[in-house]
Parts: structure tokens; C-alpha cells; sequence
């Protein structure tokens, strides 16, 4: 048997605060992070409930031990340092440094969060020196090169930007890199910090629900955008065996398809989701029945709850297991989603619970499902599937196993 | 992992004439102020009237060119799309950016946010091939296209079926962008003609360039000209590791540097890099001809791309123009060309491509 790919550390900062143990504290409270906005400047922001990360800059800065005030990282790139310092701090450092080891980031604005306060001095004919060191923080590598800089990380890195499937393609990257031989260990992840340009983006486009986002129910309205960050380390099962490590989870599926229907809207019918989550699951050698708690996408947007909600049905029925979007917890964290819900995945698959669909009331009237609206502790979870879909139709499910 | 590359089709839209057959460097194209933009391409032919009219210059370059390598690769639809883009749709992202700021976040029209996410021509590109494979998007700087290429290599060696895989690379210049990558010296603060970029290093930065490099790729001969062996990638190499990686190149080919017939060096003019250039240069046997590209392409963070494209036009016609001769050599024909790129911020990538 092929040798399995495991993830054996991870770090985490969403809305619900940093470490895993501070995610489900808040999962097993009911306790959610999206709320009123404390650090985003717009002039939107006394309308509308974002999932923001509750520690400011200065923050995040003392808490890496970096200068406070105009340092040079953006919001972007310190949500990531922590949460990078977050599986760090449980895992052996001297591995980065070895030779074979990628680190795959991934985000969708790069630093955008400061950028859009200070372009007009960026591209005015003079800039001021404490703008000048942000000046190139405005693409998605800049973040990536900042923490591989930070902890001293020469090898193989890349950055991927799918939009909201954006980290999940950065876990499967890197499982595939891992068994085609090009690096033996990686760690994965992404992260977005808010900023008024995704939020005003997806205001524009209606996709905004000022109040709660309510996933899967019938009166749902829209998304609640919020930010955080996540990484996995990931290794050969016989890697981590030989080096001692605990095994947190198996990687045994997943699979990357693309809609091919529109720029910005699903399939409204599944297709193109229920071709993912079936071709993730055919890797993992796993029928439909044997997977016992989905981590849906599950934006609360019309659009994308009607079309998983049905390519969910297609596939596994009208008994399908217990199903949540965890997104009423930190609200959609863009490119961050596929891989803090890849954590959240792997936390219900360890203890066992499934983490519940927060806000929901009414069922869909196109739907005979409905999602997990309370906590199930002492479930049976053998497989957990992670559905995140994107812009572009770019779609990812991902498998996870018991160790 | 030894899975060639094979170059099945290619497509160049870049300030030289690329596009359109036959008609390379005739005549050469050249700059004064620094900024070398693309030739205009016939968008509409395969761009429907009524997507083509909110479409942005990126897009409506990223995706012809797209689709133009489909189309003289005979293939009907790719098994899977990968592209790489340090900066995606620029225009788009500064015209969303600047109307939330002067709007002061009030009535701003969605279309450039749709079109500044980076995965857009991916997205754009899958509809019109009904595409529904692996899709991604690489935006890691100057190794964007270069892991892209990495990542069709693995999926090529993967048991996954995969036959053909359209790779690219885009990114767009534009004025704004231009004046502000100058202050941080991305760009030259002199003008001077583009032809003679090299004259130039002795100051920091390169010109402005832009272009969208695509390519079929297959783990299938077919009726290709050479392909791809090696790919490496070097974060902020000394002279000493590109050395190593060099020779660590060739040796997985089995090949000593006399073996080069072509070095295709993607210098560019910064003082910053100078030593990179200049090793690189060193490098080469008297028997190798050296080119370069950048005097005819600018910089940008995926123009090995168009240096790509050009060893691909290489092999097709068998003959070096004048006009990217840096040092001529004796080797004919053309059967192994190492391929070196310096970025703007240090870095350099590395192919070795082979006929076939």
C-alpha cells in the first residue's frame, strides 16, 4: 500500500481567536466571532458584522516579537506569521531547514488591507518614506516571501491564488509534491486579512448579508466576509513514524475540478460540485456512506448553498451525513476558508463532534437535507469531506481520515 | 521525476510581432521611455461581442492568447488549465481601488473586482473549452510561470490520465504601475532606447514589459520540437549556487556544458543582478551562442515566458536571429538550449530544453 500523506501540526488565528484550542472553546460555546468591526476603517463598517480577528497590528507585532507601528508587514502577512508561529511552536524547526521541504501559501489581495490606505501616496509623485517599505506589498508572493524571511525558509516556496479555494489547492499541492518525490515534508496554508476592496467587492456584487450569515436556510442572504489564517505540516505517514511525530490526520483524498459555467456563479444544478466531492472521494477508496461529517462551503449566498446544497443530495442522498458550514463562526475568510475548515475538519475527526451550523431556521424549499444546526458530541467519524469552491469555478474537496 | 515537457503548440502576444505567423522581429519594435506594451492581437476572434465589451486588456490578451494555443495545438480541449501571474489584471485591480477611494466606497461597479481576481483568465478559459479539469493559478512573482511548468510536470507523471495541459504565464504593464515599481528601482529612473538595454548596467533596474506566453504541453511527442527537461528554481542564488545549479541541470541530462548549442540568459540590465548576468555569461563555452530576450520583451515577473516561446520559435525554425545574438557561437543545429532567467528581485529559474 502506497504510503499515506499525514498532517502532523497545525496553526491557526481566525475571529474565534489563535490555536486550535481557542477554536473549539468557541465551536463547543456556540460562540461565534463574526460581530461588530473593531480595525477595519470603512465607512461601511458600522453596518455590517465581519469575522475579524480581535487582536489589532500592534498585536499580532508584540506577539511575534516584531516592532509595532509602520514595520513593513501587512495585516495580511502578520495573521499569517502567527498562525505559521502557531504550528511552529508544536513541531520540530530544524525540518524546515532541511533541503526537500516546500512551503505553499496562498491569498487573494496580498496586502491590500494596507495598500488601499495608502495608494494615493504610492502613486502620487512623491511617497512618503513610511509608505515607501509597503510599496511592493500589493501581490499575493509578498506575504509568502515575508514569513519564508521570517523563519529562515530557503526552500521551495509558492503562493496560489484560486480565489476561495485558494489554501485547499495549496494542501494539495503539496500532497502531490510529496508523492511525486519533488520535497518530503511541506506545510500549506494561506491567509487573507480584510480589507474594504473584497469587502466593497462582494457588497457590489449583492453577496453581502450586513446581519449573521445563515447558511443553508431558506431566508440565508448573503455572506459575512472575515479573515484568518491556517497552515498544515504534512509528511509521509513513515516520515512522521520515523521521526516520532503524532499523526493528527490522513490526507487520503482530493480532488480539483473547474465548473467551466460562469465567472462567478456555480452550476445552480451541482454538477461541477458533485464532480469534485465524487472524484475526492474516489481517491480516497471511499463510498459516499463511509464519510460521517461534511465541512460544506457554505457561503450563505444563494447562489452557492443552492448549488452544494443539491450536488450534497446528488451524492450522498437524502440521509446524507451530518453537514455544516463553518463559516457563521469566522465568517468566509476567502482564501483562508479551504484551509482553517481543513483544521476544522480534522478537529472533528479528533474529537469526534460535529461542529454545528450556526443561524440556521428554515430549510430550503429546493432541498430535503438540512444542515447540523446543533453540536453532536461522541458522533462516529471515521472520513470527513471539505468542500471550497471559488471565482472561476474553481472547486476543491478534500479527504481526511482517522490516523 | 524525468517527465519531458513536449512543447506541442506556443503563443506569443508581446511588444514584438509574435503573434501573428511568420512575422518575428519584422520589424523590431523599440521603446524611448521605458515601457515596451503589447501589440494588439484581433481579440474578437475568439472573444463573443458581448463578453469582449467589459472585458479588460489583460483578460482579452490573457485569453487569446490562450486560445490561440488551443487552437494551433489541435487539441479541442485541454485535460487541464495552469497559469501563472504575478499581478493578474492590473488595470482592473487600480480602477476597483481607485473608484472605492474616490467614491468613498459608495456605487462602485463590480466587474473590475471580478476581473482583478487572479484566476480570472483560468476561469475564462475553462468556460470557453468546457474545460472542467484541474485548474489552477500560480502567483508567486518571478516563478510563477516556473512553477507552473512544475506543476504540469508532476500532473504529466501523475497516473491521472492527464494527455495535454494548456501552461501560461500573463502579467500587463501599465503607467501607473510603471511609475510606481521606478521608486523602489523595479524600473530604470533613466530612459533610453529598449535595443540597448544592456549599455545600461550600471544602473539599477530594467524596463517596463509585459505579455501573455502560452503553451500545450503533453507527455506525448506529437509533432513537437523540443521539450522541457529540467525546471529549478533559485531564490537569491550567489554565484556559487548558480553555478551548482547549472551544473546540477546537466548533469540530470546527462549533458556538459560543451553540449549547449544555445544559452537563452533572461538578463536585465540591473546592477543589482550584474554578477548573476555575468556568471551566467562566464558559464558558457566558446561553442555556445549566447541570446537574450529582455531588450525585446521588457521585464516583467513571467517574461520567461516570451524566453520560453522564443526557444520553442528556435527549435521550430533552426536558425538565431541577429537581432537576440549576444555572442555567437558554432553549434549547429540547435539540439539543447539551457534557458536562464534573473528576476527583478534576484532570483533565477532554469530549463533545459531539448530537441526532439
Amino acid at each position: 500500500m502506497a504510503d499515506r500523506i499525514v498532517v502532523t501540526a497545525v496553526g491557526i488565528v481566525s475571529a474565534l481567536g489563535t490555536g486550535i484550542d481557542a477554536q473549539l472553546q468557541a465551536m463547543r460555546h456556540g460562540r461565534s466571532g463574526v460581530g461588530k468591526v473593531m480595525h477595519l476603517q470603512s465607512v461601511h463598517a458600522p453596518d455590517f458584522v465581519l469575522g475579524e480577528v480581535k487582536m489589532s497590528n500592534d498585536e499580532l507585532a508584540t506577539a511575534l516579537n516584531l516592532p509595532t507601528g509602520d514595520n513593513g508587514y501587512t495585516r495580511t502577512t502578520l495573521l499569517s506569521l502567527t498562525a505559521m508561529q502557531d504550528l511552529l511552536d508544536q513541531t520540530d524547526v530544524s525540518l524546515l531547514k532541511q533541503e526537500q521541504f516546500a512551503f505553499i501559501s496562498a491569498n487573494t489581495v496580498g496586502g491590500m488591507c494596507k495598500m488601499e490606505d495608502i495608494y494615493m501616496d504610492v502613486a502620487g509623485a512623491q511617497t512618503e518614506e513610511k509608505n515607501l517599505k509597503y510599496i511592493d506589498t500589493l501581490d499575493c508572493a509578498e506575504s509568502t516571501e515575508q514569513i519564508a524571511e521570517h523563519f529562515g525558509l530557503r526552500s521551495l516556496t509558492a503562493t496560489i491564488s484560486t480565489a476561495c479555494s485558494s489554501s485547499s489547492n495549496a494542501l494539495m499541492l503539496g500532497a502531490r509534491m510529496i508523492k511525486q518525490g519533488v520535497v518530503n515534508r511541506a506545510i500549506c496554508g494561506g491567509g487573507d486579512a480584510l480589507s474594504r476592496f473584497t469587502l466593497n467587492g462582494f457588497y457590489t456584487l449583492k453577496n453581502v448579508d450586513k446581519t449573521p450569515s445563515k447558511p443553508f436556510d431558506h431566508n440565508r442572504n448573503g455572506l459575512n466576509i472575515g479573515e484568518a489564517a491556517g497552515f498544515c505540516l504534512i509528511e509521509k505517514e513513515s516520515e512522521a513514524k520515523a521521526r516520532g511525530a503524532k499523526t493528527l490526520a490522513v490526507l487520503s483524498g482530493y480532488a480539483n475540478t473547474n465548473d467551466a459555467y460562469h465567472v462567478t456563479a456555480p452550476s445552480p444544478n451541482g454538477e461541477g460540485a458533485v464532480r469534485t466531492m465524487q472524484t475526492a472521494l474516489a481517491m480516497a477508496g471511499l463510498q459516499p456512506a463511509d464519510i460521517g461529517y461534511i465541512n460544506a462551503h457554505g457561503t450563505a449566498t444563494a447562489n452557492n448553498d443552492l448549488a452544494e446544497g443539491r450536488a450534497i443530495q446528488e451524492l450522498f442522498g437524502k440521509q446524507a451525513p451530518p453537514f455544516s458550514s463553518t463559516k457563521p463562526f469566522t465568517g468566509h475568510t476567502l482564501a483562508a476558508a479551504g484551509i482553517i475548515e481543513a483544521i476544522y475538519c480534522i478537529m472533528a475527526l479528533q474529537q469526534q463532534m460535529v461542529i454545528p451550523n450556526l443561524n440556521f431556521e428554515t430549510m430550503m424549499e429546493e432541498l430535503e437535507i438540512s444542515p447540523a444546526s446543533t453540536l453532536i458530541e461522541n458522533a462516529t467519524i471515521n472520513h470527513v469531506l471539505s468542500n471550497s469552491f471559488g471565482f472561476g469555478g474553481s472547486n476543491v474537496s478534500l479527504v481526511f481520515s482517522k490516523a | 521525476m524525468k517527465q519531458p515537457l513536449y512543447l506541442i503548440s506556443s503563443c506569443s502576444i508581446s511588444p514584438q510581432h509574435t503573434y501573428d505567423a511568420g512575422q518575428f522581429l519584422q520589424p523590431v519594435m523599440s521603446c524611448d521611455n521605458g515601457k515596451l506594451f503589447v501589440i494588439d492581437a484581433d481579440y474578437a476572434k475568439y472573444i463573443s461581442p458581448v463578453a469582449i465589451r467589459r472585458m479588460s486588456r489583460m483578460l482579452k490578451i490573457g485569453i487569446t492568447a490562450g486560445m490561440n494555443c488551443i487552437e494551433s495545438s489541435g487539441v479541442a480541449s485541454p485535460d487541464a488549465i495552469i497559469i501563472g501571474t504575478a499581478h493578474g489584471s492590473v488595470t482592473d485591480m487600480e480602477n476597483f481601488l481607485k473608484d472605492m477611494i474616490r467614491l468613498e466606497e459608495q456605487a462602485l461597479n463590480p466587474t473590475s473586482f471580478i476581473q482583478s481576481t487572479y484566476n480570472s483568465v483560468n476561469g475564462w478559459i475553462a468556460m470557453m473549452t468546457k474545460c472542467t479539469g484541474y485548474n489552477q493559478t500560480y502567483v508567486h512573482r518571478g516563478f510563477s510561470l516556473e512553477l507552473t511548468l512544475l506543476d504540469a510536470q508532476m500532473m504529466l507523471a501523475e497516473a491521472t490520465g492527464t494527455k495535454y495541459i494548456l501552461a501560461g504565464s500573463f502579467d500587463e504593464l501599465t503607467d501607473e504601475y510603471h511609475h510606481i515599481h521606478r521608486k523602489i528601482n523595479y524600473f530604470k529612473q533613466e530612459t533610453f532606447n529598449s535595443l540597448a538595454l544592456f549599455d545600461h548596467y550600471d544602473t539599477p533596474g530594467s524596463i517596463g514589459g509585459e505579455g501573455a506566453n502560452f503553451f500545450m504541453l503533453s507527455n506525448e511527442q506529437g509533432n513537437a520540437a523540443c521539450a522541457i527537461h529540467t525546471i529549478k528554481m533559485l531564490q537569491k542564488p550567489t554565484s556559487e549556487e548558480l553555478i551548482a545549479g547549472i551544473n546540477e541541470a546537466l548533469a540530470e541530462n546527462g549533458l556538459n556544458s560543451t553540449d549547449i548549442d544555445v544559452m537563452m540568459c533572461g538578463m536585465n540590465g540591473d546592477s543589482r543582478s550584474k554578477h548573476l548576468a555575468d556568471t551566467l555569461l562566464n558559464s558558457c563555452e566558446p561553442n555556445t551562442t549566447i541570446t537574450t530576450f529582455k531588450q525585446l520583451s521588457g521585464e516583467y515577473y513571467t517574461a520567461s515566458g516570451f524566453g520560453l516561446w522564443l526557444c520553442d520559435h528556435l527549435f521550430q525554425t533552426q536558425q538565431v536571429p541577429e537581432e537576440i545574438v549576444y555572442r555567437k557561437g558554432s553549434a549547429t543545429p540547435i539540439k539543447n538550449t539551457l534557458f536562464c532567467n534573473v528576476t527583478v528581485n534576484g532570483c533565477v529559474s532554469m530549463m533545459v530544453v531539448r530537441r526532439c
